[in-house]
């Protein structure tokens, strides 16, 4: 018993996983048939190929939530701030620019991300509004910055790009998944650096961390440009879905991601958690919006169903932990 | 290398409150500097000066004959000066070993080298080895640690620095005699390598044990440095009380007062803090609870209230009350007036009248009669004399002295008859104390019954009808009014019961 509560006591995301297997496995049978090619193993690589890249923005964006999370922040603007790189991104490119072009343009694109995080890091860390606050402020001002660049939805990318991003790879496993797994071998070698360490100590407890001698206000100010590099990366894997963007797409996208971190087993609290987890927890909101909109319902069930389902997935481990103290009792 | 440290003259002032007048020490290579001083006297504020958590106000500190000013812990840190703190330091998510390498990791690359820095952690633990629990292991988190192991932590991240001068404030408060005894060890094996060690513990007894010099603080200023092989313990205690100033003339011991008719029992009563708690309350007694700080004393008030959990029984008016809520025992007319008074007393936003009747709504019926209301709040506030220019003013406007005098009103708006008091006179001045010890009195005349923790013992002394002492979470001494004291009353605090005896003499 104690074995087993110890177990769910430091392995949270376990629950998404199984969650994340149960959705799963709702989406191929319900897919099933829609699935072009005719191997069992082909069927299911089809099906992940299909709905991972959709999920990519989000997961970037839950990435660099997570982060912000576990460092005691919060950013309430990443959605946004997202949105205003797109619309930035689909206004610059043309249908046939050359692959030095696309470089060039996107470079500057990670510094508007970076500047914008800077100004979140400044106002939460040296100026000492909480983070809330400033960044649903700051969420406003991208949103707004986001519609003047690109007032109607529309855009370009260049050909050369979306090609390739539709490519196979290697192993033939979808260019979706190979992302993912890079991103997950960047975050165990960022999580083992000073700076990933030091992040974990002024999530827990910013004063000892403080007496410590870590530089809490100019690592802070880190984060949130780390964050904003991240959306800068979410808005190109958002842009390249559809060769287009629309301004007000990114808003949405803000609470969805602090809903996937704490899916992942990633609490507000700061201090405790990963960002494996919060992937996942990306991937099990996706498929569970899948399961709900493949149902011939009207839009209203579809809402209610997708918010009772994340409820539920977000209640249960503390539900479990509840039962388990009374069946010790 | 041969190390001095000496503070000159430090003169600290906290909002209006002289912490430290005239702090002086000196601390010498290959020696123990024992600190000692009553509660308030400025031993902690002393050494977060000297370690640059807190500035002083004027004086200087000499390393080496030279002057230095550290801003942060951090400055003291990288001129060998490491301190182990009263209040813990650690992050309570991270694992032993991340806490004891923070900002320090071993590094390989831009990677920290965990595998080294559990090997060197495992190192440290094993100065402790077989005094503390076998989970004790360099990957345990510290919020799994019970309080002896978090400060065995503490002490070990500031001997992972390899200071030169190490400053050790009431670092073995939580530790066992088999924990004390292996520090002591450790803090002989320092002095063979030529550290400078400042030890500073309410325990007299260790302070005799490991202390070559004893320096003494009395009310912020430094009155002695002895030689602790040529000087009495009974003679430190002596120093540390006398001259006390007596700003209360004791009540007239003549008349005892007749108490018979017991309100309040309390048997076996035991917390994470008290282990195991037995004393009575007579009807208008004024029954005081002294000790030095953070020895149970809260936990007591905060049992009785029904505001922690405990075990134990806590009888009132001969019947066993479970109180799990603070609603229950303030339906049997309890009051708590708490410590901190920004924190739990008040709101400091709302105005005087808000926070008067917060408690008491209920008795003023639906709708609320704010008349009368305001009637008996205007009766309370000019009672007590709080001096304001408006009842609708928010709280915030008022100074310390009369802002606690709000939250003693609030509960005397409801007429308790058990009134516990949590350490009230802290930050207040001496008017606001006078007038508020002429109401403690008018109370208990009254027929109320009180339960005074202060860690002021003067004021004890001056108006307790008896007084509990508490060291460790348990009383140890029970002083009747013919035997209350100021130097039996630290005797008691700082002595241990063995020791006790022999003191006493």
């Amino acid at each position: 018993m104690q074995k087993i509560k110890g177990f769910f006591k430091k392995k949270t995301f376990v629950f998404s996983i199984v969650l994340f297997i149960l959705v799963i496995l709702a989406n191929f049978t319900l897919q099933y048939t829609n699935l072009g090619p005719d191997k069992f193993a082909k069927r299911f690589m089809f099906l992940l190929d299909n709905n991972i890249r959709g999920f990519l923005p989000l997961i970037l964006l839950a990435i660099a939530q997570a982060i912000v999370l576990i460092n005691g922040s919060i950013d309430l603007s990443i959605g946004n701030l997202m949105g205003v790189v797109a619309a930035f991104l689909v206004t610059q490119y043309t249908m046939d620019d050359t692959i030095e072009r696309f470089l060039q343009v996107f470079v500057i694109a990670i510094g508007i991300g970076v500047l914008a995080g800077a100004l979140n890091g400044i106002f939460v860390s040296l100026v000492r509004i909480p983070p809330f606050i400033t960044t649903y402020a700051t969420s406003f001002v991208f949103s707004g910055i986001a519609m003047w660049i690109l007032p109607r939805p529309g855009g370009n990318m260049p050909e050369i790009v979306t090609t390739f991003y539709r490519k196979t790879l290697p192993l033939s496993l979808p260019m979706g998944i190979w992302i993912i797994l890079i991103l997950m071998l960047l975050w165990l070698a960022f999580r083992n650096t000073r700076f990933g360490a030091h992040m974990y100590a002024i999530g827990g407890n910013e004063k000892a961390a403080f007496t410590s001698g870590v530089s809490v206000i100019r690592h802070r100010i880190s984060v949130h440009m780390i964050a904003g590099f991240i959306a800068a990366f979410a808005a190109l894997a958002l842009v390249l879905i559809t060769g287009s963007s629309d301004a007000r797409i990114g808003g949405a996208m803000t609470l969805d991601s602090v809903v996937a971190v704490v899916l992942g087993g990633t609490p507000m609290s700061g201090g405790i958690g990963g960002v494996v987890g919060p992937i996942f927890g990306v991937m099990t909101l996706g498929f569970v919006r899948n399961i709900v909109g493949f149902a011939d319902v009207d839009t209203w069930v579809q809402s209610l169903v997708d918010a009772l389902i994340i409820l539920i997935a977000l209640a249960s481990p503390s539900f479990i932990k509840l039962v388990l103290r009374q069946v010790r009792k | 290398m041969a190390q001095n440290l000496t503070s000159i003259d430090i003169v600290k002032h906290y909002a209006g409150v002289t912490a430290l007048s005239s702090g002086c020490l000196t601390a010498n290579s290959g020696e123990v500097m024992g600190l000692i001083g009553a509660n308030g006297s400025g031993k902690s504020t002393l050494c977060k000066i000297i370690t640059g958590v807190v500035a002083p106000d004027e004086g200087q500190l000499l390393l080496n004959g030279t002057p230095i000013s550290f801003s942060t812990p951090v400055e003291a840190l990288n001129s060998s000066i490491a301190a182990v703190y009263q209040e813990l330091s650690l992050v309570p998510s991270l694992t032993i070993a991340q806490n004891i390498w923070l900002t320090r990791e071993p590094m390989s690359g831009i990677f920290v080298k965990y595998r080294a820095q559990r090997m060197h952690t495992q190192e440290l633990l094993d100065l402790f080895a077989d005094t503390v629990r076998t989970s004790f292991t360099p990957d345990t988190l510290v919020n799994e640690l019970p309080p002896d192991e978090q400060q065995i932590v503490e002490i070990l991240k500031a001997v992972s620095t390899n200071p030169r001068i190490m400053i050790l404030d009431e670092a073995t408060s939580s530790l066992d005699n088999r924990q004390v005894d292996r520090l002591f060890n450790l803090i002989g094996e320092w002095k063979k390598q030529d550290k400078a060690i400042i030890f500073i513990s309410h325990r007299m007894s260790e302070v005799f044990r490991i202390a070559d010099r004893i320096t003494v603080l009395r009310n912020g200023k430094t009155i002695g440095d002895f030689d602790s092989k040529k000087v009495k313990e009974k003679d430190l205690i002596t120093l540390m009380v006398e001259n006390a100033k007596d700003h209360l003339e004791k009540t007239d011991t003549s008349i005892s007062k007749q108490l018979s008719e017991t309100v309040l029992k309390v048997t076996n009563l035991r917390t994470l803090r008290l282990k195991g708690i037995d004393f009575e309350v007579k009807k208008g007694e004024l029954l005081g609870i002294a000790g030095l700080q953070g020895q149970g004393q809260s936990d007591i008030l905060h049992s009785i209230f029904g505001s922690i959990q405990f075990s134990g029984i806590i009888e009132f008016d001969g019947k066993d009350h479970k109180f799990k809520h603070t609603s229950q025992s303030m339906a049997k007319d309890i009051a708590l007036v708490p410590g901190d008074r920004a924190k739990e007393g008040l709101l400091m936003r709302l105005s005087i009248f808000e926070n008067i009747m917060l408690p008491s709504w209920m008795k003023y019926g639906l709708p609320l009669n704010t008349g009368k209301a305001t009637k008996d709040a205007v009766k309370t506030s000019k009672s007590l004399k709080i001096i304001m220019a408006d009842l609708n003013m928010p709280v915030s406007s008022l100074s310390g002295g009369n802002a606690q005098k709000v939250v003693i009103g609030k509960w005397l708006q409801r007429k308790p008859r058990i009134l516990l008091l949590n350490d009230p006179t802290k930050g207040v001045d001496v008017g606001t104390k006078k007038e508020f010890y002429n109401l403690l009195k008018d109370l208990c005349k009254a027929g109320t019954s009180i339960l005074f923790y202060s860690s002021d013992d003067e004021e004890l002394v001056g108006l307790c009808d008896r007084v509990l002492v508490m060291r460790d979470g348990k009383i140890r001494k029970e002083l009747p009014k013919l035997k209350l004291t100021l130097s039996s009353l630290i005797t008691a605090s700082v002595t241990s019961s063995e020791e006790f005896a022999h003191a006493e003499d």
